[in-house]
């Protein structure tokens, strides 16, 4: 700790004209994808390319909680895994992810929400994850300063408690990765742009970057919210994506008030405690497609309306920053995670909406396993593209589908 | 302490004291004080303790630039007291502290920082894994600043505005006045912003000349007056801009003064134009100990003798980089502090009537000399000069020392729109470049130094703005550029980034205790880009929003790297630009929920209420949740129901027929007069989205119902589907106009029998069938038999404005049979033992409109009306695996599982949608959705609930629906 | 960012008065013709533009009309439909 410092991800290379694999986006996924596809696969000849720096889109950007108390069967053991592998992954890496499993604290607000965290935590506990359903009584023991009082606009029924959850700091997911994926030689483009993707017979064979031509045979797109248009826009696969603003912020640094992740669907709100202190809060998105990253005088006003109505002793709290990222939202809250089908050797792994920072460990093991083997893993399956024009929404989320992303 | 008493730009009133408290002692500042100033005149001079090092830090900007004055005022963390006004009775308290300010125990880790390079926590107290837990608990204890109290309840008034201008200035110094009295006087509405409390900016504190026997001060009084007097100009002091968006959209703040109705309000301006003339901030300066109690920016000092009275030492050292140092020197030697030294980092360039006052006050002045080191522990003593290579290294004894690197500008007004900036070698300073739409920048943000600049450059920005609006001849214009163009252009900045130090201890970000070497280190470890580094070390991400290392991080990192002018790149800003309370954002937060027009008379009967979408409803009539009185009632007598939040429409006009196949699946055009349709609308996945009844009362005129939840995206969704079909129809909302009572039961006929008179007969008036009548000859009344609780029911839909009467009118019928209120818990299991959908509850996005039974509602054979969700439909339907919707009861006469439940074998095969002990039934019963092979009658389903372990319930699948399986009692 | 959007009924108004309703795909398509695949082309796929988009706009706090813009979705401003038709002829 007291030696010069090194740099974490090596030093900068000149691109090569061919490698065995080409990630595009220098995100979570691409370097979990990269790290595994070296470590578990022995495939090493990977270059990352990225636009701007590693962790520019939603890696740097996301409110960094994780969880795995989602709603199917086909997600629940997806999250588990990547929940159980950020210790490990400290440790692989040798890089202090600071996992804080402080536990997620989800508050329900009528009788029909608490039933549909009853189907929730059920699945959760038949598949081994621990998540409980309490009362506000309950809640409020766990979060002192919850307002369970009725005379707020959504009464506090009770909540899901999730006790592995918790909050893993982001930057550190991203630099950790990245320095994993370089120490078996994977090699990161930084401020290199894939342009193109070449095929022949329905196989890939090329990338053009903004430093040349790759020849390769298996290309990964995983762009996060760009990953869409850039896979309609290099091949011409549309998906069934909408990218949307989504916006969190930051108080002044406190000492410690909330010890859990909270949320609340109704009031479409979520605060957590940074280890540095700051209050993280996040806003439900803007319903329009957009590219911006822009932040709204709306969202952040409606943020404090809600926060000031359940955890009331915030309104004397000062918001500090506020900042917006995109997630490519898809019409069943889950992922599209697919290779080998429209063309030979081409990959995507997109589609993760605001879930993408939980799963990214477990979605890059897998699609390395994919890549390696060009056999899908079974726990992969579900989330292949045709399940939207065979009528299998996955369910993930309950709520219907309408003609916008505001689902 | 004395207090300068007669300074013309004093803002204080020392003749009127306030008390305060501070550490449980009482203390006197007076009016006009800020609660940093007032504190130091009771001889404070340790406000904080730093974040990481524990370090002492005292008043350095006096503008809230960092956290070094941040303290706990009324039990609200992290005030930044050199912006807070002081107020009667006010308790104040330090933060981060263990011990007291002049003595934390924490201070050690100043000596210690070797241990902790740049992102070293990233790298240590991971091994072994289990010290990490601890570690992290110490870690969230040392870190944060203040502390906020769970039962800590805000008091005060928090209020929010919406105004709307032609044109919204940001910044009420010489250029904004300028810039508004240009566009007012082209009669345009204006609305100005200053956070201040006056107007008068980079002029109001000073009193050096403006012109010929006219000081800055008077200059600022006198564009204030004006500004006062203009009519179309609304003044908002107090009133900081918090964040500005594209479409011009402005939002702040406003703290309410004494004769105000809030204590802070909420902003948000929309205006045609807007101009950005906040001026400048000012450059720390990066050297050893930069942080020390003692030393202070330029306009902190002066402003701390001109504005508060407060002489801010007794000898003092400058180690400045701009003309507004040397004046802050005079001003302070001529209030009698002994300058010792004047050491300017420029080697020339200095105003030279500035510097011969210098030379007739023999004040000693040195250029191109900087300071390099602070000395002293909890405030300066001395301080380290030097030439800028570091040669010569020389010590004055001081207890002030006012360091500056330079002016900066304060550009977050125009890169948080998006608006960019660029890096300006002349200046030194990042200046506007790229403008949003309709933007202006004005005066010093600019880089203008002159007087007459800043205000010419503020009156164009008026011009430009008035052309947007239409209010500004070219000429107009074109005079107003060549007048600036005629006045000095910006002057040559300081460009030192650095004086010639290692950095263990010069501070880029005081916030966060980021150093120069802990920005080496980051830089070392790859992280090449200051935004990386800005998160790799946290500079730039504490309380004070970046105003400290904004500048200095760019540079610096360029510097380190060796690159050009060009490619430097500031770092980015963003909302809200000054930190503000939850409260004020929050506003006057309010909220609202529907009320039915029996709101009232049902709470008094005991209901106990629940938001149901938009409204409000009664879902209980006692603490019995399990309602079983309000249900057997209405399954052996009669019971009354509110069920007003209905969705109604009217839609009529020649296509209004060909609308409705377009949504339901049903065959429209078959529904007779007189009865009732029942059918569902699906989205393009042919999942149901909505069921209701439809009425036809005329030639292409029909009535239906929507469910509670749909009423509001109805009207949306029909026109959405036939967007582009030209057709002629109209539809009306009646969902608020009409109310709607559910009368339920054996004895419903009874009831309604005595206050109608026309034949309410089985024959002349069956199931599903619609009358429409009038009670006493003046109430219209749309009356529905349907069944959805399985009883003999009526639906009776009224005026709003006749609810009440209808209702009293039943209840009086209703009394020899002891008519009761049911709610809507009540309804739900009535209406589940007849196997009766409630979509959401027995449905979901993985079941179509054959997954839930009701395929029968669905005509295949109108193709041409392209009806949402039949194709999905066709494709799907064939599907043996999907989610099927079935019913059921428990083994054994086992109680019911709770909703939500699981059915699995191996894997989940389903849920529980809605179960309940039936009291009607006298056993446990419900509906499920499950896969496929599991739906038919007779299987055996294993029923996992939450918390049940290795315990397992079983029910078994049994033909709908479970209550009155023939229909006889809602046929009776 | 604080989006505005032209209704052809009310004028410039506050975005978040109005409902986004998908980008534009064409009319309905004939039943008949109708694959999986050329249904789900339809009904979910996106193209996801970077850049201006034709897309369906409704005015739910307002006067209830549907109406398509074009629209910018890198920077949220609409773009005026003779601007668009240049650029694809330029």
């Amino acid at each position: 700790m007291f030696s010069k410092q090194k740099p974490l991800w090596g030093k900068k290379k000149k691109l090569k004209s061919s490698y065995d694999v080409v990630l595009i986006g220098g995100g979570l996924h691409n370097l979990a994808t990269a790290y595994y596809l070296a470590k578990e696969h022995g495939i090493t000849d990977i270059a990352i390319i990225e636009k701007n720096y590693i962790g520019y889109g939603g890696a740097g950007r996301n409110t960094a909680i994780v969880r795995a108390n989602q709603r199917t069967q086909h997600n629940v053991p997806l999250y588990k895994e990547a929940l159980d592998l950020w210790p490990v992954l400290t440790k692989e890496l040798d890089f202090n992810l600071m996992f804080n499993n402080c536990g997620n604290l989800n508050l329900l607000h009528s009788e029909a929400a608490m039933k549909a965290a009853r189907m929730t935590i059920a699945t959760a506990q038949f598949h081994g994850v621990e998540s409980h359903l309490i009362d506000a009584k309950e809640a409020k023991k766990l979060v002192p300063s919850l307002n369970i009082s009725d005379d707020i606009t959504f009464p506090i029924h009770g909540a899901m408690f999730h006790p592995p959850g918790g909050i893993v700091r982001h930057d550190a997911v991203v630099w950790g990765l990245a320095k994993g994926a370089a120490q078996y030689g994977a090699e990161i483009h930084q401020q290199t742009e894939a342009l193109a993707i070449g095929t022949k017979d329905g196989k890939v064979t090329s990338v053009t970057t903004s430093e040349g031509v790759i020849n390769t045979k298996q290309v990964l797109i995983s762009a996060g919210a760009y990953s869409a248009g850039l896979i309609s826009g290099m091949l011409g696969i549309k998906l069934p994506i909408s990218v949307l603003t989504i916006q969190a912020m930051v108080t002044q640094p406190l000492k410690p008030l909330l010890n859990h992740v909270v949320s609340s669907g109704a009031y479409h709100c979520y605060a957590n405690q940074t280890l540095k202190g700051e209050i993280a809060t996040g806003a439900h998105m803007d319903p329009w497609p957009n590219y911006t990253t822009l932040s709204t005088a709306h969202f952040i006003k409606h943020q404090a309306e809600a926060l000031s109505e359940f955890l009331p002793c915030l309104k004397g709290l000062r918001f500090m920053r506020i900042w917006g990222g995109l997630a490519d939202m898809t019409p069943d809250m889950a992922p599209i995670l697919d290779g080998n089908d429209q063309f030979e050797g081409f990959f995507m792994n997109c589609g993760w909406g605001y879930f993408g920072f939980k799963s990214c460990s477990v979605a890059g093991k897998y699609m390395a396993e994919f890549m390696a083997t060009n056999k899908c893993p079974d726990i992969l399956k579900p989330f292949a593209l045709k399940r939207y024009e065979e009528h299998k929404l996955m369910g993930e989320t309950a709520a219907l589908v309408n003609y916008s992303p505001d689902n | 302490m004395n207090r300068l008493n007669a300074l013309p730009t004093l803002q204080i009133d020392p003749s009127r004291k306030i008390s305060f408290i501070y550490r449980n002692k009482q203390y006197y500042g007076v009016e006009g004080d800020t609660v940093a100033t007032a504190l130091y005149s009771n001889g404070i001079r340790i406000f904080a303790r730093s974040l990481k090092y524990h370090r002492p830090r005292g008043i350095y900007s006096l503008d809230g630039e960092c956290s070094n004055t941040c303290m706990e005022v009324d039990g609200i963390p992290n005030v930044r007291c050199e912006n807070t006004l002081l107020k009667d009775g006010m308790i104040v308290k330090e933060q981060n502290v263990v011990g007291s300010l002049e003595n934390d125990r924490m201070s050690f880790i100043d000596k210690i920082d070797w241990m902790m390079p740049a992102g070293f926590y990233y790298s240590t107290m991971h091994k072994p894994a289990k010290i990490w837990p601890i570690a992290m608990k110490q870690i969230r204890k040392v870190a944060g600043l203040g502390v906020l109290s769970p039962e800590f309840k805000m008091t005060g008034k928090y209020d929010e505005i919406f105004p709307t201008a032609d044109v919204c200035v940001i910044g009420g110094g010489p250029a904004g006045m300028s810039a508004a009295l240009e566009a007012s006087d082209k009669g345009l509405r204006v609305i100005l912003l200053e956070s201040r409390s006056v107007l008068g900016g980079f002029f109001e504190y000073r009193s050096h000349e403006y012109k010929e026997g006219q000081s800055y001060h008077d200059r600022a009084k006198e564009l204030s007056a004006q500004v006062e007097g203009a009519e179309k100009i609304r003044v908002f002091t107090n009133a900081s801009m918090i964040g500005t968006y594209n479409n011009n959209l402005v939002t702040g703040f406003q703290i309410g003064g004494k004769n105000d109705s809030f204590d802070e309000r909420y902003m948000e301006i929309r205006a045609i134009s807007v101009i950005v003339a906040t001026g400048c901030i000012e450059r720390p300066l990066l050297f050893e100990n930069n942080e020390r109690p003692g030393i202070m920016q330029m306009g902190c000092a002066l402003r701390m003798a001109h504005t508060y009275g407060l002489v801010p030492g007794d000898t003092a050292v400058f180690s400045i980089g701009h003309d507004l140092g040397i004046e802050t020197a005079i001003c302070l030697h001529d209030l009698g502090v002994k300058i010792a030294c004047v050491a300017d980092i420029r080697k020339s360039g200095q105003a030279s009537k500035l510097v011969a006052q210098l030379t007739e006050r023999n004040i000693p002045f040195l250029t191109g000399w900087v300071a390099t080191k602070a000395h002293g522990k909890k405030h300066i003593k001395k301080v380290t000069l030097a030439t800028l290579e570091g040669r010569q290294p020389t010590n004055y004894d001081c207890d002030l020392l006012v360091a500056s690197a330079g002016l900066t500008p304060l550009t977050s007004g125009i890169t948080v729109a998006k608006g960019t900036v660029k890096y300006d070698g002349h200046t030194g300073c990042f200046l506007p470049d790229k403008m949003p739409a309709k933007m202006y920048a004005a005066g010093r943000i600019m880089g203008f130094d002159d007087a007459l600049s800043i205000e010419s450059s503020g009156r164009l920005a008026g011009c430009r703005a008035a052309l947007d609006c239409e209010a500004c001849s070219t000429t107009e214009l074109s005079d107003a550029k060549n007048q600036l163009d005629g006045l000095p252009d910006p002057a040559a900045g300081c460009k030192l980034v650095i004086a010639p130090v290692e950095g263990r201890k010069s501070f880029i970000c005081f916030d966060e205790d980021t150093t120069i070497k802990n920005i080496n280190q980051a830089i070392e470890k790859g992280f090449d880009v200051p935004e990386l580094i800005k998160r790799f070390t946290s500079a730039g991400t504490g309380p004070g929003q970046g105003g400290i290392p904004g500048h200095n991080l760019p540079l610096y990192v360029a510097k380190y790297q060796g690159m050009s002018d060009v490619s430097i790149r500031s770092t980015n800003v963003r909302p809200p630009v000054i930190p503000t309370l939850i409260a004020t954002y929050a506003g006057s937060n309010h909220s609202m929920f529907k009320r039915t027009p029996m709101d009232e008379m049902q709470r008094n009967d005991g209901g106990i209420f629940r938001n149901i979408g938009v409204w409000q409803r009664a879902r209980y009539f006692s603490s019995d949740l399990s309602c079983k009185n309000e249900i057997e009632n209405v399954r052996s007598n009669v019971g009354i129901l509110d069920g007003s939040t209905l969705g109604k429409f009217r839609i009529f006009g020649p296509d209004a027929v060909k609308a409705l196949e377009r949504v339901f699946v049903s065959d429209i055009s078959k529904i007779k007069e007189g009865r009732i349709k029942y059918s569902a609308m699906c989205n393009d996945d042919g999942c149901v989205i909505d069921d209701g009844v439809l009425i036809k009362q005329g030639e292409n005129d029909y009535y239906f119902t929507t469910s509670t939840g749909r009423a509001g995206s109805t009207i949306e969704w029909i026109r959405y589907h036939t967007r582009y079909d030209d057709w002629d129809f109209h539809m009306v909302n009646l969902t608020d106009s009409m109310g709607v009572i559910n009368l339920s039961g054996p004895n419903a006929r009874k009831v309604l029998e005595k206050i109608v008179d026309i034949d309410m007969s089985n024959t002349a008036f069956g199931f599903s069938e619609y009358k429409e009548f009038q009670l006493d000859s003046t109430i219209p009344v749309r009356c529905m038999r349907l069944g959805f609780v399985g009883e003999l029911s009526y639906e009776l839909h009224v005026p709003s404005s006749y609810m009440k009467t209808v209702w009293l009118m039943l209840g009086e019928a209703g009394k020899e049979y002891n008519i009761q209120n049911f709610g809507v818990e009540a309804q739900n299991v009535l209406r589940m033992e007849k196997c009766h959908i409630i979509l959401g509850q027995e449905s979901e996005q993985r079941t179509n409109l054959l997954d839930v039974g009701l395929g029968f509602l669905w005509n295949r054979n109108k193709t041409e009306a392209k009806t949402v969700g039949a194709v999905a439909l066709r494709q799907a339907e064939n599907d043996q695996t999907r989610l099927k919707l079935v019913a059921f009861k428990m083994e054994n006469k086992g109680r019911a599982p709770r909703d939500g439940a699981l059915i699995v074998d191996k894997k989940v095969r389903g849920y529980i949608c809605t179960a309940r002990d039936s009291f009607t039934l006298k056993e446990g019963v419900g509906m499920a959705l499950v896969e496929g092979d599991l739906s038919k009658n007779g299987t055996r389903l294993e029923i996992y609930e939450d918390e049940c372990g290795d315990d397992r319930i079983y029910g078994e699948v049994v033909p709908m629906p479970l209550y009155d399986p023939k229909g006889i009692r809602m046929k009776m | 960012m604080a989006l505005t959007i032209t209704c052809p009924i009310c004028g410039k108004r506050n975005g978040y008065e109005f409902r986004f309703g998908g980008e534009e795909k064409g009319p309905r398509p004939v039943e008949k013709d109708l694959t999986p695949q050329s249904w789900c082309d339809y009904v979910h796929m996106n193209n996801c533009v970077a850049g201006v988009q034709e897309e369906w706009w409704f005015h739910k706090d307002g006067c209830g009309s549907w109406f398509s813009i074009y629209r910018d979705t890198t920077t949220n401003y609409e773009v005026e439909k003779m601007e668009v038709a240049n650029n694809e002829q330029a």
